[in-house]
């Protein structure tokens, strides 16, 4: 029950930031009650009618008041003698005590005496803030500050007596909004040009920083890859086989969605249903790949419905992560457990994502280099075809056991092979006769074969994507009980929860079913009181570390409080009001002091404000997987700063790709292809690349709206030891011999180093000077 | 030991204790309740000396265990060829299984034609020990250890494919991105390893296990709960061997100038992130030298070589695995796990009942008993529990193909546990007369993590993590139980 401790207590310490209409010692439901009610009563006594026991329902007044079949009521607003409820929580008989023993949950005194003063004073419920549109709220006026983020920010400060720190010096300031804005550190004539700048006018050079930075092509990488770990974004197909797939041209797309600044409304309807738009554009079609996403399991004898499905519960659970904050998903098999969601519900939700098939898009103009392609085809036909001409043998006593049953299995190409004479077969032939049989269980073969058609297919076809296409007949889609596929009952039409704004049709539509056109339309309604919200707290989060909800994809009853709640729905209304720019938002939160301020933590910090909620400093924030990539790279000068394509295969450990069923091909790229940014590097799910996984990339089989970021052992091996950082080390070695240790020291943590830490550095010999400067935790860390 | 915070430069530890005006107990503390929200239940997180992710912790209350081997038999053993003895699926061998068997049921390879008539087992089967546990005669090693065993003959799972199984006898779920045991464990109640990670996984067999890393992956909790393969190839660990030219000196000079200069950027910033950084630093250059160590068996005397079958000190096999994961187990690993393919007898060219499964057994068999009697004698097996088994296990119904096999099975299949408070000699559950279902005393997957998680001294209900606003736990949110009648 720690967890509501620390609610509560935080609860406290921001009783006057949340409810400032209050006088202190009203109890807030929100604040105070509904997190007791819903982690110890709703479990049993709340909104899933299936699980609910005694027949009673804590989660409205109504059913906290309804008079039970034992003639009690749980509460009786205003008494707590009548108040069958706090004779529960109080009673010493374990059978009768509340919550059970054997819950694993448990009452504080304090919160005992919560219960008890919400209901003696009168036992007040108030809808979930969440499900209320964003207000507008009039800007607080704080002296000295104009920004409205810091206005908001330093007003909940002003009234506990704290205050924001001193502005981060002007290298740290740099290197924090590059990394920021677009993954990279600056270079050292950036950095020296930045300190020039702000002498004269440090305000107007910042603002030209921004927007420099945010008119950069790497913006887009940088956050088109905060979108992809949403869209679970790799390039294989997951489960055990995991054989590679193509699908960056949606990646792509991503990027230059959000270099275009393309309006956040415009961006979601694309991904959810740009092939349903009027006159589709292929980028449109490309767009719909964010639920391509999905794994597809090629293992043998499984049931491909169950697979399908599989892959719509994904896309329900995605969307209400991403676009809603809500855990929708938890209504597969039940009603929700804490949040106004029907099973039901979840299935008329569902149904909007059941209606599509699962084509495979050709790309024209993709500015592919065909020349490339070829040259991987031929490579990966000749290794395919000289291993099964080295299994002849296997294959004719193969051929012997085969009956007819066995035949009816094999595919057009197979039979056709099979019907010539033996010795007439060309490698190729022996190739499908060897797929359909002995292939199957041959891990070798299978990741030969499947690189050789995958290349093949791309040099025949063109370079393709996976997309989303609607069906002509829409499936009958029906509740699942238990959310297992083999149990269907009652059929449903496409719909949303109720809890929410209302879906309203399209008049094309009108007649039809909503489709997922309108599930869109409906997502970025101006009526919606999530989506904004939720976006831009994910914003915010990636700046601050932790978002102004902390549970940044749970809104509902069991998620936490925003600690500033005006700044929240503020922000949410800004980026409506400012056509849903991205950039715009980008630019809001950076040029704020709050933004700016130095991340140095203190002894005041850490006894007035210790978890920081109220934002009395920056906090530093170890780099993405991907970065911590890119910012060696640069350092070492190695970076190859081209965009798109398909992805590259810097080197990985030998063995790193063994731990699937199916041992990868991994060919280590040659060339300017070995130096991209780690966002282009090749992400096989069963298998990923240690040096991104180790530093918490995510591993593309769920959405992730927020990474971990940990510390670890093997970060350290990683770092030291990976070849590639090997790589990184010598070729910074080069620089200390030709422009100096200072030199080298700036491009890693883009500040002046200390005699003292010039000294250390300099007893060593250059690489391993080189190879210190790439694992100082200040280069793998913004500030 | 771990980098010891007393003894940092004395600058640092009045920052820490002085201009900070706090120990390090609530640093570590609000890093818990800070950035990162995972934390378990009450005592675990407020363990006032959590410096580092893996440091040992208190457990919910006292506990039987202390460390967990995994021996985990990848693609579904037979358990109706190896311990579920069945005289009449012998006699009706041959004959479509009644139809209130299979109504409703679903299985993998649903086209497969052959899927119905009921197959014996052409194994022989006998009584072992003093206990009279039925072993047949392809696993002569474990017949001889049954009165350590408890085997539990009504195991039962939820999901029929490879990957989704194993991921459920992991993680308790076959949804991907949740944590693996041994991550649940590591994450509770750290490690007793300082110089290793705190949880290892081994394999051996043809291929990779089905699922791959996520089967080990931390899921929800940071990565440094993940388990660590150990590889047989090359260098035990990935990265774990310095660069060419760079000796031991020389990496040392390495890691002691990125301490100190870790050591005064922490002095700077006060970010305790920087602390567990110089520990991990570490950590790293100690398992450069410990895992090596671990991995030259060369020390081991030729009895203990002969006990578990290894012939070859060199050559990766099963058998050394097993003595790995003794070795692992004595530096205070706490959880280990081996994987071991093919297990998948469907009937098909390499994977059928007549031929593979007496192969795979025989890797399998002789070390894996040793290690128990190798654990008892060394006085370990007490507190480590030893469990053997696989994501499921097979149909009573033949599969016919191109040679006989056997399909996927979730009603019921056959694990055992050893050592750590689990009653050797016993026999738990039944199933019926064709060993399709149980019909008495199923262990659930969940149930048997719920034990598991008892045994250790963690309460399943308790272990939990509060991720995006719900409480996650390795047992779920469905029923699961500790099966007490399986301890001593």
């Amino acid at each position: 029950m720690r967890s509501i401790f620390i609610l509560t207590l935080l609860a406290t310490l921001f009783s006057q930031a949340i409810a400032q209409d209050l006088p202190l010692s009203t109890i807030s439901f929100h604040r105070d009650i509904l997190p007791i009610l819903a982690s110890n009563c709703f479990p049993c006594h709340g909104f899933d009618i299936k699980s609910r026991q005694a027949g009673l329902r804590l989660d409205t007044p109504e059913g906290a008041g309804a008079l039970l079949d034992t003639g009690v009521r749980a509460i009786v607003p205003g008494s707590l003698e009548s108040s069958e409820l706090i004779r529960r929580i109080t009673i010493s008989d374990d059978s009768l005590s509340m919550p059970p023993s054997d819950s694993g949950k448990s009452l504080s005194d304090a919160q005992r005496k919560m219960l008890a003063d919400w209901i003696a004073s009168g036992a007040r419920y108030e809808k979930h803030w969440a499900f209320i549109a964003p207000a507008e709220h009039v800007v607080p006026v704080v002296p000295h500050l104009d920004h409205p983020i810091d206005r908001f920010i330093g007003d909940a400060q002003a009234k506990t007596s704290l205050s924001i720190s001193n502005q981060a010096s002007p290298q740290t300031l740099l290197r924090r909004v590059s990394l920021d804005l677009i993954g990279l550190p600056p270079t050292i004539s950036e950095i020296d040009a930045f300190i020039i700048a702000t002498q004269s006018d440090p305000k107007r050079a910042y603002e030209q920083l921004v927007d420099r930075l945010l008119a950069s092509e790497h913006y887009g990488e940088r956050w088109g890859r905060w979108w992809l770990d949403m869209a679970r974004y790799a390039d294989s197909n997951g489960y055990s086989i995991d054989a590679p797939r193509e699908i960056w041209q949606y990646r792509d797309w991503v990027v230059s969605a959000i270099n275009r600044d393309l309006p956040f409304d415009q961006f979601t309807i694309e991904q959810i249903a740009g092939d349903l738009l009027p006159n589709a554009t292929q980028e449109q079609k490309i767009a719909t790949g964010f639920h391509r996403n999905t794994q597809i399991n090629e293992e043998g004898g499984i049931d491909k419905e169950q697979f399908r499905m599989e892959s719509v519960f994904d896309r329900v659970a995605t969307t209400g992560s991403v676009w809603l904050g809500l855990s929708i998903g938890c209504a597969q098999c039940h009603d929700h457990k804490f949040d106004p969601i029907t099973q039901h519900e979840y299935y008329r939700f569902f149904a909007f994502l059941n209606n599509q098939i699962e084509p495979k898009l050709q790309v024209v103009d993709s500015g592919v280099n065909l020349a490339q392609v070829t040259a991987d085809w031929k490579s990966s036909e000749k290794d395919v075809l000289e291993f099964v001409l080295s299994r002849s043998t296997q294959l004719s006593h193969w051929e012997t056991t085969l009956n007819d049953d066995a035949r009816k299995l094999f595919s057009q190409e197979a039979l056709a092979a099979i019907t010539i004479a033996a010795d007439k077969r060309t490698p190729e032939h022996k190739r499908v006769l060897f797929m359909v049989g002995l292939g199957s269980g041959d891990q070798t073969f299978r990741a030969l074969n499947e690189r050789y058609l995958e290349f093949r297919e791309r040099v025949k076809n063109g370079p393709t994507t996976l997309v989303l296409e609607e069906m002509a007949v829409p499936r009958i889609t029906t509740v699942l009980i238990g959310g297992s596929f083999t149990r269907p009952s009652e059929p449903v039409t496409p719909g949303t929860p109720s809890v929410l704004h209302p879906l309203e049709h399209s008049p094309e539509h009108q007649g039809k079913f909503p489709n997922r056109l309108d599930l869109a339309q409906w997502i970025m309604s101006d009526l919606n009181p999530l989506t904004a919200r939720v976006i831009v707290n994910r914003v915010w989060q990636q700046y601050f570390g932790r978002g102004l909800v902390e549970t940044d994809n749970d809104f509902g009853l069991m998620g936490s409080l925003p600690t500033h709640p005006e700044l929240l729905d503020w922000l949410a209304i800004s980026f409506q009001r400012h056509d849903w720019s991205l950039k715009s938002l980008h630019r809001m939160i950076v040029t704020s002091k709050t933004y700016q301020q130095s991340s140095v933590e203190t002894l005041g910090h850490l006894s007035k404000d210790p978890h920081n909620y109220f934002l009395t400093r920056q906090k530093r924030l170890r780099l993405d997987a991907e970065i911590v990539r890119d910012v060696a790279l640069t350092a070492s000068g190695q970076l190859v700063a081209t965009l798109g394509g398909p992805p590259v295969f810097p080197p990985v450990p030998q063995g790193a790709m063994r731990q699937g069923q199916v041992e990868r091909i991994w060919t280590a790229s040659q060339g300017p292809d070995r130096y991209r940014r780690g966002l282009y590097t090749f992400v096989y799910r069963a298998s990923p690349p240690p040096s991104l996984n180790v530093f918490d990339a995510p591993d593309g089989f769920s959405t992730c709206t927020r990474r971990n970021r940990s510390n670890t052992p093997l970060q350290a091996l990683t770092l030291l030891n990976d070849t590639t950082f090997v790589e990184f080390a010598y070729a910074l070695e080069k620089i200390i011999n030709r422009d100096g240790l200072e030199i080298a020291f700036r491009r890693c943590t883009s500040r002046d180093a200390s005699q003292s830490e010039l000294d250390i550095l300099r007893s060593l010999d250059a690489l391993s000077a080189a190879r210190v400067l790439l694992n100082l935790d200040e280069s793998v860390t913004r500030e | 030991m771990p980098y010891q915070i007393d003894s940092l430069h004395p600058q640092t530890r009045r920052h820490l204790f002085g201009q900070c005006g706090i120990g390090l107990g609530s640093l570590a503390l609000s890093k818990l309740l800070g950035s990162n929200q995972c934390h378990a239940d009450s005592e675990i997180p407020t363990a006032h000396n959590h410096r580092t992710p893996l440091e040992p912790r208190s457990t919910h209350f006292p506990a039987k265990a202390k460390r967990v081997i995994f021996l985990f038999m990848a693609g579904g053993p037979s358990q109706l060829d190896l311990f579920d003895y069945k005289p009449e699926l012998a006699v009706r061998s041959g004959q479509p299984i009644p139809a209130s068997f299979v109504e409703g049921k679903r299985f993998a390879f649903m086209d497969s034609s052959h899927r119905v008539n009921l197959l014996g087992s052409t194994r022989n089967f006998s009584q072992h020990g003093n206990s009279g546990g039925w072993v047949s005669d392809l696993l002569p090693h474990t017949g001889g250890i049954v009165d350590e065993l408890c085997i539990l003959k009504a195991c039962t799972t939820d999901l029929f494919n490879h990957a989704p199984a194993k991921l459920l006898m992991n993680s308790g779920t076959g949804q991907f991105g949740r944590p693996s045991m041994g991550a649940w464990l590591t994450y509770g109640i750290g490690s007793e390893s300082s110089d290793l990670p705190g949880f290892v996984v081994l394999q051996s067999g043809p291929r990779g296990p089905r699922g791959g890393a996520v089967l080990w992956g931390s899921g929800i909790l940071p990565s440094a709960y993940q388990g660590v393969p150990l590889r047989n190839k090359g260098e035990p660990i990935l990265n774990l061997t310095s660069p060419a030219q760079v000796d031991s000196a020389r990496q040392r000079q390495v890691v002691n100038a990125v301490r100190d200069l870790n050591l005064r950027h922490l002095i700077a910033t006060g970010d305790e992130e920087i602390a567990t950084r110089i520990s991990a630093y570490e950590m790293a250059y100690r398992m450069q030298t410990s895992a090596p160590e671990l991995m030259d068996i060369s020390g081991e005397s030729k009895s203990t070589l002969d006990l578990y079958g290894i012939q070859d000190i060199r050559e990766s096999t099963y058998a050394r695995n097993c003595l790995l994961a003794r070795r692992l187990i004595e530096r205070g690993v706490r959880f280990v796990q081996l994987y071991h393919t093919n297990w998948d007898h469907h009937g098909g060219p390499t994977e059928n009942l007549e031929t593979h499964l007496p192969q795979v057994c025989n890797n399998v068999d002789q070390s894996s008993a040793a290690l128990v009697l190798d654990l008892k004698r060394r006085g370990l097996l007490d507190d480590t529990i030893v469990i053997w088994g696989g994501e499921f296990g097979r149909t009573p119904m033949g599969e016919v193909r191109e040679s006989t096999g056997r399909n996927h099975h979730i009603d019921a299949f056959t694990m055992w546990v050893a050592g750590g408070g689990f009653r050797g000699g016993l026999c738990y559950g039944q199933t019926d007369e064709f060993g399709f279902g149980p019909v008495a005393n199923p262990v659930h997957v969940r149930d048997l993590h719920a034990t598991l998680l008892h045994q250790l001294g963690l309460d399943h209900q308790r272990l939990s993590v509060r991720f995006q606003g719900l409480d996650y736990r390795l047992t779920g949110v469905n029923h699961a139980r500790v099966v007490h009648d399986l301890l001593t």
